[in-house]
């Protein structure tokens, strides 16, 4: 499987001692398979199986849930300092040129205190921000924007594909508006399978821009009043993201900088670095001497920090008798706007005996691309499956059928089945051609799979701490998205001494604490967790030699269970935790762990359904169920893991059917750069959800999932739509217009 | 000024440039209509006439009764409820979140005399007298509610920037409705957006807690 998203093994052999093991990283928001030298096996720490576990594999409530529903917990935007100055930015109002500005304008307003040119007089893309004014309060910040003069001169621009491809264009790239990829595949065999095909089918599939929406827009707030240090409180998905760019901008040392982030309120791929907010918050910093509070209002937001790349494919594909892709043929651009975007290719995880594709980026005069949850993989999937549902109802054979005839791993053919099973597929009359519905509503089902390497790697460094109170510490820089960073890692050390979670405090989110890995590309439970879990194993080992030790005992019959240490060579040798604790010196016991290959997977798998109404008169698509079933390894928080995939669910509801930035062709003004025109998912689109953890998998290792819950949904719901009333809709997302286009009638 | 450039739309073909004559028109046209650019350049200054430059401090003293306390605070006519609450106050309440300023998120959501209201569509001058209520003030003293409970208990958040919001709509509304159906809570929440997708949880939290509340009278 993954063809598509992996380069090869290395070949030469691992030396002495050591061994190959498989691990994904990241490349251009792309999970790639990736291979590292690790020790060969040296009796350290594995989890437990799965019957033993006391904790990890339940449901396990938020360790800072109260703190959430109480407002208590401290996000970025609520950092509130001594002599803090609000800062707001001002957007560029063309797409390409010059600009020039009247700072002294906006420094002469009242509770105005610094204002700051911040692009150096050339803009590149629309809604790039070209100037900043911080003042007492956000308001105060306003009236200088107003007051500030600027006068942009028009440059030349090209805002679609079709006007960074017209002869003319202005360049934008520096080797050209479009660039190519390396053409993959075999394309004389793909053409010759394609003729001889028993069915075939082409067609083009049309990708909007989608915006990621964080409700906490990007920012920072800055505390620096001069001197030689400065702590940045940062909306970001890496606490160690922040740090050295921050140092560079204010003229300090790397280690003079501390990055904090107690919580962050969304980042979807879209948070790494100090970013363009951030940069402008230490610059107006250091020219102030003041600290200074910039996040982003929505228009901001929406305007220069990223999206997930539009695109275009055209796909022809063909099968023989059984349903056998025996070709497929792709042609797929990307529009990232000055980004290239990205789209891991077809036939994305599907098997095909020939393929051949061409890639290539169309650069325009917009804000650049960013990773967004598992980027590019939505793009490919909703062309993939589509093209499969097209040649299957061409053959005239089961699309879930066919699906797994060209899935060659069994993971897939289960969890399909068991998506199938919770749908209700096997009842379901259109299963081999489009129904019609009733003249009034037409229900259809639709379905996809995903993929995704959510692999760890030797990054995070955990501290844990037993006190001789009986107080349990953990610690470690990584930062939570919400995704429930800090719940698992106190319930893993928990679990390791047999304590309940709320025993265990943990400390994360600050780059005083142990490194760790920037939250991308769903590798933070394989980076993260292996390492807590090394640190617990060898903090328990280390107690219970001290605790031994202070007994007169082996410490090989001393073990934590149930909130104490037993001793089992004694029927009365049970101590209670405090009682132990109390045995330890006054320093307590600390082990550091480190990340252990052992703990950490590769690679999961991923089915989903959905079930669709549509209104025939209106084109309205309402989406009655969706089902996910995800494996993910050794899952450590049920809880958790069905929280993330709804929510991939829910993202991919909104790229189905909502979600679009609409530009302005002409002079490129965003037309939906708020929430009222850019519309995400709300209470009433909520279909019933079932949100299923994939339990047959038994690999005793930890993966990431959260990327691959957002990749299928949305090809299930076109798919679903299709299977309803045979409107094929070829252009997310699928808004009543295009649905009565397709079902011919408009 | 140059305004050369392509268009796309509605140019029949892919990748048709219109003649510059034709867009110079059209776009000047549409920039004159638009705010009177002068030739030659681009003049964005919305407000030039009427910046602020002298403008007098507006700064008055109110007193606002949030959760329960009277707070005396500095701010200005124009001055939210919200930015009261987050910025202004001595000791901000920051549990209330600005999202889209604009009566969109519900992120805001406080009670005003018990009723939910977009924090940042109400003027803090206009709270004067009316009792409010944050989401500070639902656990007053550390104890939480039963909506808050079963937020925890069925992981009603993820990254939690909109759980402040949702708990307060979640509370007014079961408070007043505990029997309401899992259609009737999603009505009520048709005003707060979550974007990491937390809702079915919320709404299994909202039915739970609305069991609580039924057992309780
Ligand atoms: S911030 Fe008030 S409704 Fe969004
Ligand atoms: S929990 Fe993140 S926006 Fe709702």
């Amino acid at each position: 499987m993954a063809r598509a998203l992996q380069d090869g093994p290395p070949t030469e052999p691992a030396p002495e001692g050591k061994e190959w093991k498989k691990t994904s990283k990241d490349v251009d928001g792309h999970p790639v398979d990736h291979w590292i030298l690790v020790d060969k096996d040296d009796g350290g720490p594995t989890w437990p199986a799965r019957e033993r576990l006391s904790l990890l594999n339940k449901d396990i409530e938020r360790v800072d849930g109260a703190e959430k529903v109480t407002g208590a917990a401290v996000y970025s935007h609520d950092v509130r300092l001594e002599g803090m100055l609000y800062a707001v930015v001002l957007p560029a109002a063309i797409p390409q040129g010059t600009y020039s500005l009247d700072l002294d304008a906006a420094r002469a307003v009242d509770g105005v205190v610094v204002a700051q040119d911040v692009a150096g007089g050339e803009v590149r893309y629309l809604g790039q921000a070209v100037a900043a004014v911080a003042g007492i309060t956000p308001d105060h910040a306003r009236d200088g924007l107003r007051a500030l003069g600027v006068e942009f001169e028009a440059g030349e621009w090209a805002l679609t594909r079709e006007q960074a491809m017209a002869e003319g264009a202005p360049a934008i790239g520096r080797r050209g508006n479009r660039r190519s990829g390396r053409a993959r595949g075999d394309s004389d065999a793909t053409r010759a399978a394609l003729e001889s095909a028993a069915a075939a089918v082409e067609a083009e599939y049309t990708l909007p821009v989608q915006h990621h929406v964080c409700l906490e827009t990007h920012g920072v707030v800055v505390d620096y009043r001069g001197g030689g240090e400065a702590t940045v409180y940062a909306s970001t998905q890496g606490t160690f993201t922040i740090g050295s760019e921050a140092a560079g901008t204010l003229g300090l040392r790397d280690s003079d900088v501390t990055a904090v982030v107690e919580h962050m309120g969304g980042g979807f791929g879209s948070k790494f670095g100090l970013d363009i907010p951030g940069d402008i918050a230490c610059r107006l910093a250091l020219e102030a001497e003041r600290p200074v509070h910039l996040l982003l209002d929505r228009k901001g937001e929406s305007s220069f920090v990223g999206n997930r790349s539009g695109g275009w494919q055209r796909v022809k594909a063909g099968c023989d008798e059984t349903g056998k892709l025996v070709a497929l043929d792709a042609e797929i651009e990307t529009y990232g706007g000055l980004g290239r975007g990205s789209n891991p290719g077809l036939p994305y995880i599907y098997d095909a005996q020939e393929y051949s594709r061409v890639q290539a980026s169309v650069m325009t005069n917009t804000d650049s691309s960013r990773a967004m949850r598992a980027p590019g993989h939505p793009q490919a999937s909703f062309a993939m499956e589509s093209i499969l549902d097209e040649l299957a109802y061409e053959a005239g054979l089961d699309p879930l059928e066919l699906r797994k005839t060209n899935l060659s791993d069994p993971v897939y053919h289960r969890q399909l089945d068991r998506v199938a099973a919770e749908i209700g597929w096997s009842e379901h009359p259109n299963r081999t051609a489009p129904g019609t519905g009733d003249g009034w509503t037409a229900t259809g089902i639709g379905f996809g799979v995903a993929t995704w390497g959510g692999g760890g790697r030797p990054v995070c460094e955990v501290d844990v701490k037993i006190s001789s109170d009986g107080s349990v510490t953990v610690e470690v820089g990584t930062q939570d998205l919400g995704t429930g960073v800090r719940t698992y890692v106190a319930a893993i050390v928990a679990e390791e001494l047999g304590l309940q979670v709320e025993q265990v405090t943990p400390r994360i989110g600050s780059s005083r604490y142990g490194a760790a890995n920037a939250s991308g590309g769903s590798v933070t439970t394989a980076c993260l967790a292996p390492s807590v879990k090394a640190a617990a194993w060898a903090v328990r080992r280390s107690f219970l030699e001290k605790v031994a030790g202070a007994r007169g005992v082996d410490s090989g019959q001393l073990k934590c269970a149930d909130g104490a240490v037993h001793d089992l060579s004694s029927a009365a040798g049970k101590l209670s935790w405090s009682a132990a604790c109390a045995l330890l010196p006054s320093e307590g016991v600390a082990e550091r762990g480190k990340w252990n290959h052992k703990l950490a997977g590769n690679g999961v798998h991923g089915a989903q359904g959905a079930k669709v109404e549509v209104d025939l008169k209106t084109g309205q698509v309402q989406v009655l169920e969706m089902v996910a079933v995800q494996d993910c390894g050794l899952p450590l928080n049920h809880l958790a893991l069905r929280s993330q995939l709804n929510g991939g669910m829910i993202q991919a509801l909104g790229y189905a059917l909502l979600e679009e930035r609409v530009l302005d062709p002409e002079l490129g003004l965003n037309l939906n750069p708020n929430m009222e025109d850019y519309k995400i998912p709300g209470s009433m689109q909520m279909p019933l959800m079932k949100a299923i953890v994939d339990e047959e998998d038994d690999r005793q290792v930890v993966i990431g999932m959260s990327e691959a819950a957002v990749i299928p949904g949305a090809s299930a719901i076109a798919n679903a739509v299709h299977n309803a009333c045979g409107a094929r809709v070829r252009e997310l997302p699928l808004t009543p217009d295009k649905v009565l286009a397709a079902l011919g009638r408009v | 000024m140059r305004y050369r450039g392509m268009r796309s739309d509605p140019s029949p073909e892919r990748g048709e440039a219109v003649p510059d004559d034709k867009l110079e028109v059209s776009r000047r046209g549409f920039l004159q209509g638009a705010g009177g650019a002068a030739a030659g350049a681009l003049l964005i200054q919305p407000d030039a006439a009427a910046a602020p430059k002298a403008r007098k401090s507006g700064e008055q003293s109110v007193t606002l009764m949030v959760n329960g306390e009277s707070r005396d605070v500095s701010l200005e006519a124009r001055t939210t409820l919200l930015d009261a609450l987050r910025i202004r106050l001595e000791d901000p309440l920051t549990g209330t979140k600005l999202v889209c300023d604009r009566g969109t998120c519900g992120a805001c959501t406080v009670l005003l005399d018990g009723d939910p209201v977009c924090s940042c569509l109400v003027l803090a001058v206009d709270a004067v007298g009316h009792e409010v209520t944050t989401v500070e003030g639902l656990a007053p003293e550390g104890e939480m509610n039963a909506v808050q409970r079963a937020m925890c208990k069925h992981d009603g958040m993820m990254c939690g920037f909109c759980t402040p919001g949702i708990t307060v709509t979640l509370t007014a509304f079961m408070e007043a409705q505990p029997a309401a159906t899992r259609e009737e809570v999603q009505a009520a929440l048709s005003g707060n957006y979550c974007r990491c997708g937390t809702y079915p949880h919320v709404f299994d939290a909202a039915l739970e807690a609305g069991r609580e509340l039924q057992e309780g009278k």
